[in-house]
Parts: C-alpha cells; structure tokens; sequence
C-alpha cells in the first residue's frame, strides 16, 4: 500500500500545480487547431487577399480520416514536447530540492517511486490524449464528415502506446540526469535519432515505434487491425517496458552513489 | 466589420473559452506565488499579452518547482 499513497501523492501534486487544468487543454487546442484551421483556409486566404486577379485556388478538402491525421501529426510534434517539457522536472526537480533524500530516508522502495510517478504521468498524458481526441472528433464530424467513435478509440489507444513511450523516456533520462534542461534535451534528441533512423532505414524498420501513426492512418482506410500495427505495438510497450525496469535500476544505484 | 459577422462563432466559441482558462488558471497561480524563474512582473505581461502560448510558456518554465 506504499504504492497508494505515493501515486497519491503524485496526483496531489499534479493537482497544486496545474497540471490537471493545463495539459489536458494544452492538447485539446493542439488537437482542434490543424481540422478547423484546414477548413476556413479558403475564407482565411480570402480575406488576406493578395492573390493576383482571377487566379483559382483549388483545394482539395480532407477526408474526416485524414482531418483526425493532421491532429496526430500536431500532437507527435508540439504535443510531444509540451509533454517533455512538462514531464522533464519530475525526479530531477526532486533530487534537486532535496524532497528525494527526505522521501528515500524512509523505506521507500525504488520500484514503487518509479512506477508511481510513471503512472501518474501516464494517468495524465492518456487523459488529456483522450480529451484532445475527442475535441478533435466533434469537430472532424462537424466539418469533414462521419468519423466512428469506435474509430477514435482505436486511435486514442495505439496513438497513446506513442505517447507512453515519450513519458517512460522521460522518465528514465529523470533517473540519469539532475538537470530538467538536460533531461528534456536528451528526451528530444532520442526521440529525433530514432525517427532519422525509421526515416532512413525504413524499408526494414517498419515496426519501428515512430511507424505507429502510419500504421493508424492504415488502421482509419481500411477498418482493421493490421498485422503491422499489431507488432508495432507490442515492440513500443516491450520497449517501455524495458525502460521501465531500466529506469527504476539505475534510480537505485544512481541514487547509493551518492 | 463583414469578415466579423462572417465567422461562424459556434466553432471558434471553444477556442476563446480555453485560451481564457488557461489564462485565468495561469493568473490565478501567479498571484499565488511569490517567486518565479525570472522577473515575476515580466511573466504577468507574458501570460496577459501572448496568447495561448503565453500561459503554457509560464507553466513550462516560469513557475519555479518549490
């Protein structure tokens, strides 16, 4: 039960200071900007003017499926970083002010400090995925076309596999590193290497985790759950899984070594 | 004043309303605080003047972690 009331203490904190109001809104506007900014574009272009006497302007209006896409695509890139900048302090800030020695003085077993603080974050990065999606599925339906909700679900689910991965990354640079600035800056970079390398060995790598939101445009077009999508998957909570356990290891030798 | 009435404000309403949440909720804790990562004063303009950017910018890195 040290679980408990350590995640307890997680969401109490999230609480004080915000992070429950502004990250889920921080993604719902994400979320919702790309779909109606997409559909007033002709009247935007209009009443910026400047185009040059009778020239047409054709543009081609987007599928309800490929509207939701362009949320994703906001998300893995803005949304990511918010969530890295957000999640960048959670050890390190701790280790730093001292709340870590005064915690550790008590039996507190590693693990459980780990995972609580890994679901607590996670708690709040699926919520504000799901609220962000959901934002964004309201207005897909209103401007584009009919989107299931089934449909969002299965993209609110493989989406946040994604975004599981960027939380537990975070994580465990929060067990490597001191500094906040260090640990976002290592998160990003991770994160940028392995999709220059999905990018250029991508006729092998297509299980790679970056190939998640391909595979779920797939997933949209044809109303199935590919093999693809199915293996891309199990590899990015294998992998989270992995840095997990990773994490909460060199938390405890990191943390006797000093 | 056209381009105003234009505007179908049922889709553009949610936008403004959590642009404004997020203000508040950023102001609400700058009053709170008495020590933020920079000029306290600095941050009010920034939350007030830049919009929706302005408030994440000062959860992300104004607000100092105890």
């Amino acid at each position: 039960m040290q679980w408990m009331s350590l995640f307890e203490k997680e969401l109490l904190e999230n609480w004080r200071n915000f992070k429950w109001i502004w990250v889920p809104l921080v993604l719902v506007l994400l979320s919702i900007m790309d779909p109606i900014s997409t559909y007033f574009m002709p009247q935007i272009i209009e009443s910026v003017g400047g185009l040059p006497e009778g020239a047409v302007f054709e543009m081609p209006t987007p599928t309800a499926n490929e509207a939701i896409m362009m949320s994703i695509a906001q998300l893995s890139s803005l949304g990511v970083l918010v969530i890295v900048l957000m999640s960048m302090g959670v050890i390190a800030n701790e280790r730093k002010s001292g709340v870590l020695e005064l915690l550790l003085v008590k039996p507190v077993r590693h693990v459980n400090y780990i995972t609580a603080k890994w679901t607590a974050l996670l708690l709040l990065v699926w919520i504000g995925l799901f609220v962000g999606m959901l934002g964004s599925w309201y207005y897909v339906n209103l401007l584009f076309g009919e989107l299931s909700f089934v449909a969002m679900l299965q993209v609110v689910f493989f989406y946040g596999l994604w975004l599981t991965l960027v939380v537990t990354l975070s994580i465990f640079f929060n067990t490597l590193f001191k500094s906040p600035g260090l640990v976002a800056f290592m998160t990003i970079t991770t994160i940028m290497a392995m999709s220059l390398i999905t990018k250029i060995f991508g006729t092998y790598l297509t299980w790679s985790p970056n190939n998640l939101a391909s595979h779920i445009h797939e997933l949209l077009l044809i109303h199935e759950v590919t093999r693809d999508l199915a293996i891309t998957s199990l590899i990015t909570v294998v992998i989270s899984l992995v840095l997990l356990i990773a994490s909460v290891y060199t938390f405890k030798t990191k943390e006797m070594a000093n | 004043m056209d381009v105003l009435q234009e505007i179908n404000w049922g889709i553009i309403a949610p936008f403004i309303v959590i642009q404004g949440i997020l203000m508040i909720v950023a102001l609400i804790d700058w009053f709170r605080t008495k020590e933020t990562n920079g000029s306290r004063w600095l941050w009010l303009f920034v939350i007030i003047f830049l919009n929706t950017i302005g408030p994440i910018f000062y959860f992300v890195i104004g607000r100092r972690q105890r």
